[in-house]
Formats: C-alpha cells, structure tokens, sequence
C-alpha cells in the first residue's frame, strides 16, 4: 500500500517526506531478526495498545506491577512481545531492568526486543507526526517475503544500558561510519545491536530532528521553527514521557 | 519543563505548547484547534517542523528508557546542579 506523507493543502519538505516513507514502506519488509508480517503485527499492537485496558490502569497505579492481567490484544504476537510493545507505547517512563528481564525469560531473543522497539518507535513516530499535521492515520504498510537473516554481529557486548550495543571501539569496517563525527552518544548506540534497522531508524530521526544537534542554532538546516522552539518542544515531549536521559 | 507556560517567554510558546499537549492527549477535537492556531500563528510549515519535532522525541525517550542507557559522564557532570535541584538521582528504577 502507498501512503502520501503530505497533501495538497500541506507541503511536507522534500527530504522528510522521503524518509517517512522509506520508514513506513520497510516496516513491512524483512529486518534483521523479524519478517515483515511480524514487523507490521508490532505496529499494529502499538495502535492497540493505546486502547488497551491493562495499560490504562498500569498507568493509573503508584507501580505498574501493583497489579497484574492480561493485555488487551490483536492476539497475532506472542504475550512477551506484546508487553513489550504495549509498555513501550503506553508507559516508557516506567521500563525497568526487570522489564527486560522479564522479557527475556518470557521467550525473547535479545535482538528480538531491539527490533520490536525499534519498529515500535519509528510506527510511534509515523502515528504521530501524520496525525500532527492533520493527516488521517496510514494504514499498515504491504508485507514483503523472506526470512530473516537473524545474526548477532560478534562485536556487540552488554552495556551501557541492560542490552547488548556496538561500542564504538568495536566496530567492524561495515558499521564504522555509523559514529562518524565522534557520535558517541549512548542513545545513538542504544538500538545497535540490530545494526541494519537501527541505521534505518537514523535515517527518520535525523530527517524529523537533526542530525547532529551539536551545531548552533541551525547552521542552516532549513525548518519552520526555531532551534529553541525546537528544544522546548524537545524537553516538553520527554518530561511528559517521564525521561530525563 | 511542568506545562506552565505563565512566564514562557519563548516566541509562540504558548502555542507550541497547547499543539504538544493536544497531540499527547490524542484529543482530535484539541488537537485540530492547536494545528489551526499555529498554523494562523506561525506558518504551515512550523505545523511540519513542530510535529516532526514531537514525533522525534516520542522516538528518542523511548528508545534510552527502554534500553535502560544511562547519562554520559559529560553530561552527568554539566548537568549535576540541576539534577539536584530537581531532586532527580532519588528516582530508582523499580
């Protein structure tokens, strides 16, 4: 299915407009450890999530394991992924090592998780900026055939979070360019682990954001709002989603 | 950072402002009046650029809590006075 990230009343630039739909088009296509009907089942259940009753009273309570049920879902993805995708969306303020953990020992691989938050941030992302622009809500993307390669690249190590990441120090010839300008930062590192869809997800945030946010101002990167108008909507956005990274 | 936008001195801030909290609130009737009042205010292509901008960091926040990164050394250092005013190092992960 196509999706047009614009209108004729709504000129979307260029450069974003493209890596929307690059984002949302490979979301249906295989990643690294998932095939594209599971990669289109997690963005569907992060729709769902929204609408989920055991998400709404998690959120309610002081802890989200004061209380303890089912979610409420499309039934297409196993439970752990599942509570992986429906915190993600509805209460990341609260992930925990635990939360991992428990994601973990309730059947996922580790690079299974990295892509299942990685395709449920950049749905996330699509969701709400069509939906910001005034845009009625893409349908899900086509999905493509093949399997998936499934390979850990040997370089990745636990840290500096709970998940395994590509160090800069480790990185082989075909992943060396991705800390380029000495960006080292723990959040571009985050999702490295799946090193293909996490270039990928880059790709979207740099055209949503900046690329590198170490410039002044804009230097000329072209947008409608200033740079503090920028960074106050920034912080606001991570203050409400409870993150203070 | 708390939504009060008394004394915000940032141009359009105010605006900007009710256009984030609309979109959070997933209130399509809020949210169609915040894009109509930026839009008079500031431009459409300032409805592209702040909700692109919202978009990024619904990503951003998501992907450091979900993986548990913490600060930078770096940043932990320049940002040490205002974590303890905000009494943020109390928070534990549950």
């Amino acid at each position: 299915m196509t999706y047009v990230f614009g209108s004729n009343f709504l000129s979307v630039r260029a450069d974003l407009r493209s890596a929307l739909d690059l984002a949302y088009k490979h979301i249906g296509e295989t990643g690294d450890w998932l095939t594209g009907a599971q990669r289109v089942s997690v963005y569907a259940e992060m729709r769902q999530a929204w609408d989920c009753q055991l998400c709404r009273d998690l959120k309610a309570e002081l802890s989200p394991y004061n209380i303890r049920g089912k979610h409420d879902t499309l039934g297409e993805l196993p439970e752990a992924w599942v509570d992986v995708i429906h915190r993600v969306t509805t209460d990341p303020g609260r992930l925990s090592e635990r939360w991992f953990q428990e994601a973990l020992t309730g059947g996922m691989e580790e690079d299974e998780i990295i892509e299942v938050i990685n395709v449920c941030v950049q749905a996330i992302a699509i969701d709400v900026f069509t939906s910001g622009i005034g845009l009625s809500l893409p349908s899900l993307p086509a999905i493509g055939t093949g399997e998936p390669v499934r390979r850990r690249p040997s370089e990745a190590k636990t840290g500096p979070g709970w998940a395994a990441t590509i160090a800069p120090e480790d990185v082989g010839d075909d992943f060396a360019d991705f800390y380029d300008g000495d960006r080292h930062f723990y959040i571009r590192r985050s999702l490295t682990l799946v090193p293909g869809e996490c270039r990928r997800l880059w790709h979207l945030l740099n055209s949503l954001y900046i690329e590198d946010p170490r410039i002044t101002e804009l230097e000329g990167v072209e947008r409608g709002i200033s740079r503090a108008q920028m960074e106050f909507l920034a912080a606001r956005a991570s203050a409400l989603l409870g993150c203070y990274y | 950072m708390n939504g009060n936008m008394a004394d915000n001195l940032l141009p359009n801030g105010v605006i900007l402002n009710e256009f984030l909290e609309a979109i959070f609130a997933r209130d399509s009737s809020r949210l169609k009046y915040a894009q109509n009042g930026l839009i008079a205010a500031m431009g459409e292509q300032a409805l592209v650029d702040a909700a692109a901008t919202i978009a990024a960091f619904n990503a951003y926040p998501r992907m450091a809590d979900s993986t548990g990164i913490p600060l930078e050394s770096g940043k932990e250092e320049i940002t040490q006075e205002l974590r303890a005013e905000l009494r943020l190092d109390r928070l534990q992960h549950i």
